[in-house]
């Protein structure tokens, strides 16, 4: 019941902000939002909060459980950057993240996994987390980079219109792209190197092969795309607004298809 | 006392409505000047209130109470001796409001509605500055009373509500601007950014000052020749340098201002590759307002160019004039209703008085009868006396809740002045809601006690 209002809250900030948009960015439409984001993450960190005190363990396995926790974690980031006058327009583009993600965590049930992990502990808690902080990271990444692609092309294409006038900054959003993408790495690389430590620690439990592996791996290869991209001559801003796009399309398409075809796959026995 | 039926208000002005700039910069007051007229109105023709708004487009005397015609003719004559000698009579160029046309002229002005550029945001800082001049007064009473304090802290916020809920401020509407809104959402904030500026034109200069006033800082002037470019380029704290070091220059810098004379482009497309080979790493605004034009048009189609034309940045402006004009309807609205919402608030001014007063009269004519009631009901218990006195004081509200709402009501309506006449007439009290001489008192408790030790006495005996 908590989770739903969450759910609700963050819809409801999307909306603000998309009428916001549509009014050509008048009116005190980004006070409200902001506060209603504010109130939506209050909402959700009681969920679960009470998740928790619930089932003695933190929302982390299950998949509607840790989808709700990587929710969290995006809207934990959105409040970070609600001071920073404008930037917080970016939640425009993140809302929706968040919002599916929790959306679908309600439908398939927020509870614990079904079956004993086999990987538990701290080592699971930090690895778990940083692979949260590491996917938000790029999502913030993405949704700034969808938005400077955006601005490029009205820019570019010499209107100043409603977009124009919503969107941050180019050097802001590049700025917000650059701090999502780094740390997204560094926190994906810490969580593959926790996931790393207890396959060495147990060994045969789970194997290179297995595809939640390999989509780990896929992921920080995308991360390290995105950041090499960055490095070369010309367009490093725009290629690297792209880059972030497609990055994250290419992770979160990639999920699914493993979800779909082993929906078993992960650190179950 | 007679009483207008409107509101004692009036301005009297110049604009750019009524008069050329020649006129206009005649009749503008300084600062100080303005503060002197004040005075000199205030002793001339002894108007209570008076604010000068006094710019590029505009100076206008507002006035309170305007009932008469000496304010204004003072106001006028104020404006003869400091224009001096004009090609016409001074009253030609003046216009005048009164009443409300007063309060929806002022909220039309601070909402931008009355300015050369529709929606323009500097006039809202301008009235604020006529307001605070008048408030910074040291004179009692207060240049700015209660009412033009009240009219103008409106005006601020009517300018605001505008500007925030319509479009009428939408888009920057002059080349200027346009430049400075475009460098602001490439680069967001412009400190330590550097510009190129190639020609000496108008309109460049006043594009270089806004980005300077955004904190743009390497500035550099580039000319056929060096002897030309030096002038702008102290002028405007920069650098000069001759058309022939542009490669070296352009790498160091994120914004192009041109606006030649040259027949030809002055930046070449084979100029720009030579000093990008590999294409331009950072973003690139180009302003090109020359025609012909200075930059070639190819060279927008590098990937962190934004390069724009006269043409473009015309558009652009005409786009936001379109859009502010199509927001006057909405901004009028809401002028309407805060027009109507001053009214009100004047009105209760002196409406509040009469019915204090009628409401304190009727109270002590109530306490007076409950208590001569209680002298001859002494048997009542207390809880008696309490719900007895309840029901006198329900009585009592309820009797004067529609004559109150009434008067209010006629009173914003604009027919509230007989109404106020009725009702002072026939409660007895003067303009300041004080009891007349020779109004019948309430009876107090102790004339009423003796009437009825009297009475009983009679029905005894």
């Amino acid at each position: 019941m908590i989770h739903l209002l969450a759910f609700f809250l963050y819809l409801g900030a999307f909306i603000l902000w998309v009428r916001f948009l549509l009014s050509g960015a008048r009116g005190d439409g980004p006070n409200v939002a902001s506060a209603v984001v504010g109130v939506a993450v209050v909402v959700h960190a009681a969920a679960l909060g009470s998740f928790w005190a619930r089932y003695g363990e933190l929302p982390l396995a299950g998949p509607g459980a840790a989808l709700s926790s990587l929710a969290f974690v995006g809207g934990m980031a959105l409040l970070a950057l609600l001071p920073v006058r404008q930037v917080s327009r970016v939640g425009v583009a993140l809302l929706p993240f968040i919002t599916v993600c929790l959306g679908i965590a309600l439908l398939v049930g927020i509870r614990p996994s079904d079956q004993a992990l086999v990987f538990q502990g701290p080592g699971f808690v930090l690895h778990v987390t940083f692979a949260f902080l590491g996917y938000q990271g790029l999502a913030m990444a993405s949704a700034a980079g969808f938005l400077y692609l955006i601005q490029h092309h009205e820019l570019k294409a010499k209107r100043m219109g409603r977009f124009f006038h919503f969107i941050p900054p180019l050097a802001t959003l590049d700025l917000l792209g650059q701090i999502g993408v780094w740390v997204g790495f560094v926190a994906l690389t810490l969580a593959l190197g926790f996931g790393w430590a207890w396959t060495v620690q147990h060994p045969g439990v789970i194997s290179l092969s297995d595809p939640k592996v390999l989509w780990a791996i896929l992921s920080w290869a995308v991360f390290a795309v995105v950041l090499l991209l960055r490095r070369g001559r010309g367009r490093r801003e725009y290629r690297s607004a792209l880059a972030s796009v497609l990055g994250f399309s290419l992770i979160l398409g990639s999920y699914l298809v493993i979800r779909l075809t082993s929906p078993g796959s992960g650190f179950l026995p | 006392m007679d009483r207008p039926k409107t509101l004692p208000l009036a301005v009297v002005g110049v604009s750019h409505r009524t008069a050329p700039v020649e006129v206009r910069e005649r009749m503008a007051f300084a600062p100080s000047e303005a503060e002197q007229a004040l005075l000199e109105l205030r002793s001339l023709a002894g108007v209570e209130e008076a604010v000068l708004l006094s710019t590029c487009n505009r100076s206008e005397f507002y006035l309170f109470p305007a009932v008469d015609r000496r304010g204004l003719a003072a106001a006028e004559e104020l404006f003869r001796s400091h224009a001096g000698d004009l090609e016409r009579p001074t009253a030609d160029f003046l216009f005048r409001r009164h009443g409300e046309g007063v309060v929806r002229h002022l909220f039309q002005v601070s909402s931008g509605l009355d300015s050369m550029v529709t929606g323009e945001a500097e006039i809202q800082g301008q009235v604020r500055d006529a307001y605070e001049r008048a408030t910074s007064l040291q004179v009692h009473p207060p240049m700015a009373g209660p009412v033009l304090n009240r009219l103008f802290q409106m005006a601020l916020s009517v300018g605001g509500q505008v500007r925030a809920h319509t479009a009428i401020g939408e888009g920057s509407a002059s080349v200027a601007s346009v430049a400075v809104e475009l460098a602001r959402k490439i680069f967001g904030s412009l400190r330590g950014k550097r510009v190129l500026v190639m020609g000496a034109g108008a309109t460049a200069e006043l594009m270089v000052e806004a980005l300077a006033r955004d904190g743009v800082r390497g500035i550099f002037v580039a000319n056929r020749t060096l002897e030309r470019a030096v002038p702008l380029a102290e002028k405007l704290h920069g650098h000069a340098l001759s058309m022939d070091r542009l490669v070296e220059a352009l790498p160091a810098v994120d914004i192009i201002l041109s606006s030649t004379a040259a027949p030809h482009p002055v930046l070449p497309h084979s100029l720009f590759r030579e000093a990008f080979p590999r294409g331009r790493r950072r973003p690139l605004l180009a302003i090109d307002i020359a025609i012909p034009r200075d930059i070639d048009p190819r060279i927008g189609d590098e990937s962190e160019v934004f390069l724009y034309n006269v043409d473009d940045l015309r558009k652009i402006v005409d786009d936001h004039v379109r859009v502010r004009a199509g927001a006057v309807p909405a901004a009028e609205r809401i002028i309407q209703q805060h027009s109507q919402e001053f009214r009100s608030w004047f009105a209760s001014l002196e409406v509040v008085p009469v019915i204090r007063n009628m409401r304190e009269r009727a109270e002590a004519h109530r306490q007076a009868e409950i208590e001569r009631l209680f002298r001859g009901l002494a048997h009542l218990k207390e809880e008696d006396r309490a719900r007895v006195e309840v029901f006198s004081r329900r009585l009592l509200n309820k009797l004067l809740h529609d004559p109150t709402v009434r008067l209010r009501k006629g009173m914003v309506d604009g027919a509230g002045a007989d109404l106020v006449d009725a009702v002072r007439f026939l409660y007895g009290v003067d303009a300041e809601g004080r009891p007349e001489e020779g109004a019948p008192n309430p009876p107090t408790s102790r004339e009423e006690g003796e009437g009825d030790a009297i009475q009983s006495k009679e029905r005894s005996g």
